[in-house]
């Protein structure tokens, strides 16, 4: 069986369920659906059935602009290989997307690391706040995009100062006129003087 | 025959006794040294080469050591994560002293390429004292043996005494370590 039918099947299922309002086939191997957030549920158990039975990854994008949060699913399927991506835009506001601990137990991890990073509430899941990676976490969640990391970083973590006579100065930036004409001569040496 | 020459009778004072066997103690030491690696960072890749037959870190009389009780030196190599620090903290003060740390590396002296992470602490000498840096992103096998030569030189010198600020400036210390940590508990939910 070849990998384009792969596809295909993919699309019978996606289909037969949703109506997707964006499809993205990435290679022959790869393909992308955007859904509506109602449907992700669906179509999740009906591609594990077809054998997509591996959720490889769940994560999130975040697009202030829209205000809105992208979770995205990554299935995998190992009999024919290839990977679904399905991805869904909820409210940045009120992040809430349901548990998918029914279908894939594995996401139970995932789900608190999404909830840690970008605070996305997962109904369904009955440990998603306990925290996972970060330890102690006392500001925004950290992946979101109107979390600074350098103002965190300055605030938190007290920085190296130098004095002024540490560094070189050179303010005409002699060094890089003598590197080049360091160049230059070697070049002479190695083509006997004419220029390439 | 007793000699009829007079000589003055030497008498030391405790200091002098402690001082001379702390010499002795030190040139031991110095010239077998058990390392911790703590291989937090990309820097451990150096470590190999270091170790194995290249440039062969055994003719400094030094080896690899699996517990902290029974190592001279924390071998730091690499950027520190907020969680890996709690646990380097945890294993610094588990070690027997005299206890050495050597850094490796430039993200434990200002940060390196993760001075603006917020994961990533700044500055290692804030939480535990370091006895050596060896600089570099990544320190050359060259550049890692030549900073053990050089944590030597200091043991020698009485330079490396990072252990015994630890003891005198406890209490900065661990304000600092409490300022970025909280506190220094591991929590382990897969091992509880």
């Amino acid at each position: 069986m070849s990998s384009i039918n792969n596809i295909d099947v993919i699309d019978q299922v996606v289909l037969s369920l949703s109506k997707p309002l964006l499809k993205d086939v990435i290679d022959q191997h790869q393909v992308a659906y955007e859904l509506e957030q109602k449907d992700v549920f669906n179509v999740l158990s009906a591609l594990k059935l077809k054998g997509w039975k591996q959720l490889s990854y769940l994560s999130a994008v975040d697009w202030p602009n829209e205000v809105k949060f992208e979770v995205v699913y990554i299935l995998m399927n190992w009999e024919q290989p290839s990977y679904v991506q399905i991805r869904t835009k909820i409210d940045r506001n009120q992040p809430v997307m349901p548990s998918v601990l029914a279908i894939f137990p594995g996401a139970k991890y995932y789900e608190r690391e999404a909830h840690e990073f970008f605070g996305i509430h997962f109904p369904g899941n009955p440990e998603y706040e306990k925290p996972l990676i970060l330890e102690r976490w006392d500001d925004i969640p950290p992946l979101r995009k109107d979390f600074d990391p350098s103002a965190y970083s300055a605030k938190k973590f007290p920085s190296r100062t130098y004095p002024d006579s540490f560094s070189v100065k050179d303010e005409n930036n002699k060094i890089l006129e003598k590197k080049a004409e360091k160049r230059k001569r070697a070049q002479n040496l190695r083509t006997g003087g004419e220029s390439s | 025959m007793i000699s009829t020459k007079y000589t003055v009778k030497q008498s030391l004072t405790k200091e002098e006794i402690d001082r001379k066997w702390w010499e002795v103690g030190d040139y031991f030491r110095r010239n077998s040294l058990w390392l911790l690696m703590y291989c937090t960072g990309c820097c451990a890749i150096e470590l190999p080469p270091s170790m194995t037959s290249a440039y062969d870190m055994e003719r400094l009389g030094m080896g690899p050591m699996a517990t902290p009780r029974q190592a001279d030196i924390l071998l730091v190599s690499g950027y520190l994560s907020l969680k890996t620090l709690r646990r380097l903290v945890y294993t610094y003060e588990q070690m027997s002293e005299p206890k050495y740390v050597v850094a490796l590396g430039s993200c434990p002296i200002n940060g390196g390429i993760y001075h603006d992470s917020h994961a990533v602490i700044n500055q290692l000498d804030q939480y535990i004292p370091v006895d050596t840096y060896v600089a570099g992103c990544m320190p050359n096998p060259e550049s890692v043996l030549n900073g053990f030569v050089d944590l030597m030189e200091g043991i020698k010198n009485k330079t490396a005494n990072g252990w015994k600020k630890y003891h005198e400036h406890n209490e900065w210390y661990k304000k600092n370590q409490k300022d970025v940590l909280g506190e220094v508990a591991i929590e382990d939910e897969f091992h509880q």
